[in-house]
């Protein structure tokens, strides 16, 4: 599994590998360790999390892997006022919550991520408002 | 919320998400790791070094922005279960 998993991680964007790799090697390995000792069957639940949450967790990492920068260079480069681009954020943080969530059949939490993506909406809007920009 | 009462590295923060959900939420590391890319981006958490162990050095914490973002967010869910509670409470009556 180990060699699987190194294998996954390889696939990933070299910034994120560099970033976390290691790290998230040995916090699998931890956690393979302590589960192996709860027996065969908790050991293969284990190792199918692992492999699909390192594959459902690849177009995100491809999709986001820009530069980690302060809001305030975000909503520079942007353009935006900082509430905004702030708004912005929470929106696609909400998005893809709910995205993560129906992948994972977290239809509870989905909804959640919806509710907290209209509201994320509405004050967008009335920000929107408030500084004059138009859509 | 993991993070809200002290710094954890990435297995404890596997660990007590699993605690805190009453073990219905076991997290993969690929994607505690997405979501820990994502916290960083905005600046929420931060990543610092622990010196005083002697596994996994890395940990992370909230950030005044991230504490802010967390009661928002923790509000709008009490919010959103008050009202849910009242109708609920509203079709039993």
């Amino acid at each position: 599994m180990g060699r699987t998993y190194r294998f996954l991680l390889h696939l990933y964007p070299r910034k994120f590998r560099e970033t976390f790799g290691e790290e998230m090697l040995r916090v699998f390995q931890e956690a393979a360790e302590e589960q192996r000792k709860r027996g065969p069957l908790a050991y293969a639940a284990f190792a199918l999390r692992e492999t699909l949450g390192l594959l459902l967790a690849l177009p995100g990492a491809w999709l986001g892997g820009q530069p980690i920068r302060p809001l305030e260079m975000a909503s520079e480069a942007s353009g935006l006022p900082a509430d905004v681009a702030q708004a912005q954020r929470c929106i696609d943080a909400s998005i893809q919550g709910m995205v993560q969530a129906i992948a994972h059949h977290q239809f509870e939490k989905a909804r959640f991520y919806s509710l907290a993506e209209r509201k994320a909406r509405e004050d967008m809007r009335r920000l929107k408002e408030a500084h004059g920009i138009s859509d | 919320m993991s993070l809200a009462d002290q710094p954890r590295h990435g297995y404890a923060l596997l660990k007590d998400i699993e605690r805190l959900s009453q073990g219905r939420a076991r997290l993969s590391t690929g994607t505690l790791y997405g979501a820990l890319r994502r916290l960083l981006e905005d600046r929420w958490i931060e990543r610092f070094e622990q010196e005083d162990t002697s596994r996994d050095k890395q940990a992370y914490r909230l950030t005044a922005s991230g504490r802010r973002q967390l009661a928002r967010d923790l509000d709008r869910m009490q919010q959103l279960t008050r009202a849910g509670m009242a109708r609920l409470r509203a079709s039993e009556a």
